[in-house]
């Protein structure tokens, strides 16, 4: 995103709403072309009296920063609009999770930090190490070069995005294993991530993945989300 | 992706904070014509009281009509609705059960909560997501209250410092808790921002001065 100068009027109302801040006036607006994520925030907030905003499509490798990160864009592969794959939203029709298969998701950069392709490596190698299966489709898997090792393609390692999930399963048996292997790649990352585990629940309501998170000292929010099972054909 | 996952804040408010949101799976017999199943899904919301409406494809209620949202539904869209208490959270589901619509109905609320819900519309509760928190330089983050709202968006649009500068002007008087959270709501295109729970967030908040 840019900001015409010859337009701009510096009334400085656009800068509160980029999430990243990084619009600053120096005379007039500008967009700091390295923080921006190209996520039309600030366009879509129409507070700019003159329109000078202007949005033009990116060229590879930073087109990736829209692809990640405007959440009205729509990955060619998913074709849903978002960051991932339909995951535990359409379970009940697609049957992946459950029954001792795991859902299990890093989101690099939520809530609201952003991050760059070197830190979502640096989750996606730790947990190829422990056998995640990484999710066809995902945008993540998709701009991987090595699927058994988690490398990235070298050519986006430095785009910065809004968030990147890192995706795919793993057995029930080895859940404690990409506990510890995030747990390790944390503190190695200059961003956050946000952690996400999918299980089906048992008939007596219980859910098998509990006892392993508790185990393993991971704090899971009361709330969360829940497939009422309404799809057809029903996977049972 | 997880955009209705990782809400952040106190049990007191989360319970106020019940979304869905329905879609097809993609290159199943259930994509087709989903559109207009996802359009049906959103006329029985809006029989409920929902506090909020939108579809990825076109924005929010807080700042589209919303009939351009329904008018721009389409077979790919993720349709989402938020109510502020079970009882409407559990009519809507109950109705779109009893509509046999055969997409995906998913809704992101406390676990007691999603279970009454789902026993009171009368779902079996297939797949469950747990949030495992925020991990890394945490330092990053702003300060709690602020992540209650920011968390509201799972896409990340709703900005720290519109957050921080609205919380400003309620404190001062020159905007109300209501007109502070349809602000905020805006920027969050698909229509997960709950302005009920946003509006008691500023209230209490604002009390705090």
């Amino acid at each position: 995103m840019r900001i015409d100068p010859e337009l701009c009027v510096s009334c400085g109302a656009c800068l509160i709403y980029c999430p990243l801040g990084a619009i600053h006036i120096n005379d007039v607006a500008e967009v700091d072309q390295e923080v921006c994520v190209e996520c039309g925030d600030c366009l879509r907030a129409a507070v700019c009296p003159t329109d000078a905003f202007i949005y033009e499509a990116q060229p590879w490798p930073r087109s990736v920063r829209e692809a990640f990160s405007n959440p009205l864009a729509e990955h060619k592969e998913t074709r849903i609009p978002g960051r991932g794959t339909e995951e535990m939203k359409t379970n009940d029709v697609r049957g992946i999770y459950g029954h001792g298969i795991i859902g299990v998701g890093a989101e690099v950069g939520r809530p609201g930090v952003s991050c760059n392709f070197h830190d979502v490596e640096t989750v996606t190698m730790a947990l190829a190490k422990v056998g995640m299966e990484f999710a066809e489709g995902n945008p993540v898997t998709t701009n991987m070069v090595d699927r058994a090792t988690g490398k990235i393609n070298p050519e986006i390692l430095d785009e910065r995005v809004m968030s990147a999930i890192v995706e795919g399963t793993i057995p029930l048996e080895k859940l404690a294993d990409a506990i510890r292997a995030v747990r390790e790649a944390a503190p190695k990352i200059d961003s956050v991530f946000s952690l996400e585990f999918i299980d089906r629940p048992e008939a007596d309501r219980s859910v098998p993945m509990e006892k392993i998170l508790k185990e393993q000292g991971v704090a899971y929010y009361p709330n969360g989300k829940f497939n009422l099972g309404l799809g057809r054909p029903l996977v049972e | 992706m997880t955009h209705t996952l990782h809400r952040y804040g106190k049990a007191d408010t989360l319970n106020d904070d019940l979304v869905f949101l329905s879609m097809s799976a993609k290159g199943f017999a259930n994509e087709k014509d989903s559109g207009e199943k996802m359009k049906k899904t959103l006329e029985i919301a809006q029989k409920h009281n929902p506090v909020n409406i939108g579809d990825m494809k076109t924005g929010n209620i807080l700042a589209i009509p919303i009939d351009e949202i329904m008018k721009n539904v389409v077979d790919t869209s993720i349709v989402h609705a938020v109510f502020a208490n079970v009882e409407d959270a559990a009519a809507f589901a109950k109705e779109v059960k009893e509509a046999e619509l055969g997409i995906s109905l998913v809704i992101s609320a406390p676990f007691d909560h999603t279970w009454k819900v789902a026993d009171m519309a009368g779902c079996m509760g297939h797949t469950i997501e747990y949030s495992g928190g925020i991990w890394g330089k945490t330092e990053k983050l702003p300060a709690p209250e602020v992540l209650e709202f920011t968390t509201m968006c799972g896409h990340g649009m709703i900005s720290r410092y519109l957050v921080e500068d609205v919380i400003e002007r309620v404190k001062a008087g020159t905007i109300s808790a209501k007109e502070g959270s349809v602000e905020i709501g805006k920027q969050c295109c698909c229509g997960i921002y709950n302005p009920d729970r946003s509006e008691k967030l500023l209230k209490a908040l604002a009390a705090k001065k």
